[in-house]
């Protein structure tokens, strides 16, 4: 069983994104490429994913080993928030109320975003829905 | 072959004012029975086959061969002829103002166009009211107070730039396409916010002079670039930090859907409005000077704005989850000023604008009365 942050575990998540079709087509496209940066206790990089959404599918997710890559923006949290956003999907089937990506990040001190440019951080918030809708599929992942 | 009925045929043009003759081209169609077909030898660049992507026929895709080319000036026949085509002489001219392309062009627009159509959303069908429950009355209160707010700036982003979208010259049609989405955008908003005032054992609450001050500066600024450095990066970088905050403190699921669509929506106005001060101000350095003046007052303003109850009070309620929580909210508050501020001067970086210097914004939210004394 594959878990949070490895690229199998984005990558279930783009299969069923692509089952869902509609949903996300009903949102509309999305095209970016971020990563999801996973902190220790001591504020240490533990695990970095690199993952890209083009258009209706998630295309592409690997570990960033060094391994170049442009992304508009990164997420980081250290681990205990993910695993309590993810867990509260699990169990509420979204995210409920103040445990959205969008709200974590916007005091800053749980999650927050990083990039060298505002204008490509600004699509975090213009693919929020698209976004959260796919974090939001991990409620039918095996736990 | 069954003709069309028309109601009344014979009495069509019986007292009509103006008699029509015939073009000569009509009569010789009619006697001789032999097309012209000249108009087939009129035309722009020829044997164009553009191709769809994975998402469909984009204008990114149609933007080949010579119709990928976005002059520096646009055609001087100011008409609605499109760009490409081939253009007769003495078209009327329609007057366009803005015939530059620095004066309007962003680089994402075509983009941001596509995207836009791609996310449209409905008040109606999208956000689930079914799931609206009854709140305290200090968060109702609130949150209509908030919705008041955001009815009443809303629609200054249709009407202000589409002002300026009958002067911009139709070579630059991808700007004058995005603008119309943006429209639309804002439409939605007015109307979504409205709605939910209504929705919940509420009303609207209380309009506002300063509010309505911003917004008829933003109206009657000099140029579509300076209304765009007010509108884009500051007001609406401001609104959407306030999208943001929406979905924050969201008190229901109803809510958080409202201010998460606005929000996606929302960073695409803001994308243009950097993105094209990005190319101006490169095209023109001198302009900075003109876009700190307007800046300096509409942060003047925005300082002014957030020194009154209901601009202030609202957002601590709905921050801290009740006013019973109040000084939390205003803690909160002050958080997500530094961030506002923080965004807005990153926003003006990646214009080209170096506004650190001149801001007049203070980090610190607390520091706000010094700011206006």
């Amino acid at each position: 069983m594959t878990s949070f942050p490895a690229p199998e575990w984005f990558l279930a998540l783009g299969r069923m994104m692509a089952a869902e079709g509609e949903v996300f087509r009903r949102l509309g496209y999305a095209e970016v490429r971020f990563v999801v940066r996973v902190l220790d206790d001591d504020g240490k990089l533990e695990a970095a994913t690199a993952v890209e959404i083009d258009g209706y599918a998630l295309t592409n997710a690997f570990k960033l080993d060094g391994k170049p890559f442009d992304a508009d923006f990164a997420i980081c949290a250290p681990r205990a928030v993910w695993a309590e956003m993810l867990e509260e999907i699990a169990r509420e089937g979204r995210a409920t109320l103040r445990h959205t990506l969008s709200s974590l990040a916007l005091v800053g001190e749980h999650l927050w975003l990083e990039s060298d440019d505002q204008l490509r951080e600004d699509k975090f918030y213009r693919y929020n829905q698209t976004l959260q809708e796919l974090f939001n599929l991990s409620a039918r992942l095996p736990h | 072959m069954p003709t069309v009925q028309i109601k009344d045929e014979a009495r069509i043009g019986t007292e009509a004012k103006i008699k029509l003759e015939p073009s000569a081209y009509l009569e010789k169609l009619f006697k001789t029975g032999t097309p012209d077909l000249g108009w087939m030898n009129e035309h722009g660049e020829w044997g164009i086959r553009a191709k769809p992507g994975n998402l469909g026929l984009r204008l990114k895709d149609i933007e080949i061969g010579s119709y990928g080319v976005i002059p520096k000036h646009g055609g001087e026949h100011c008409s609605m002829a499109p760009r490409g085509s081939f253009v007769p002489n003495d078209l009327p001219s329609l007057g366009f103002t803005l015939n530059e392309k620095a004066e309007c062009w962003a680089d994402n627009a075509m983009e941001l166009y596509e995207e836009a159509v791609a996310r449209q959303w409905s008040s109606a069908r999208d956000i689930p009211w079914d799931e609206l429950k009854p709140l305290p009355d200090d968060l109702e209160r609130a949150m209509c107070q908030l919705c008041t707010f955001l009815t009443e700036v809303e629609f200054i982003a249709a009407d202000a730039p589409t002002r300026w979208m009958s002067k911009i010259n139709q070579d630059f049609l991808e700007v004058k396409l995005f603008l119309a989405t943006q429209a639309m955008d804002e439409a939605r908003h007015t109307d979504v916010f409205r709605k939910r005032a209504l929705a919940n054992g509420g009303g609207l609450g209380k309009a506002s002079k300063l509010s309505e001050l911003s917004l008829k500066r933003i109206f009657d600024s000099p140029s579509f670039s300076a209304q765009t450095a007010r509108l884009h990066l500051l007001g609406e970088g401001f609104v959407l930090t306030m999208f943001r905050q929406g979905e924050f403190i969201a008190p229901s699921r109803v809510d958080q859907e409202i201010f998460r669509r606005c929000m996606q929506d929302e960073s695409r106005h803001v994308g243009y409005g950097t993105m094209h001060l990005r190319a101006q101000l490169k095209e023109r350095p001198d302009l900075a000077e003109e876009i700190h003046e307007q800046l300096d007052d509409a942060e003047t303003i925005l300082l002014q704005l957030f020194s009154v109850p209901e601009s202030v009070e609202p957002m601590a309620i709905l921050l801290g989850g009740g006013i019973k929580n109040f000084d939390k909210g205003m803690e909160l508050q002050g958080n997500l000023w530094r961030r506002i501020v923080n965004e807005y001067l990153q926003r003006c970086d990646s214009a080209g604008l170096d506004r650190r210097p001149r801001c007049l914004l203070p980090t610190d939210f607390s520091k706000l009365f010094n700011a206006t004394a």
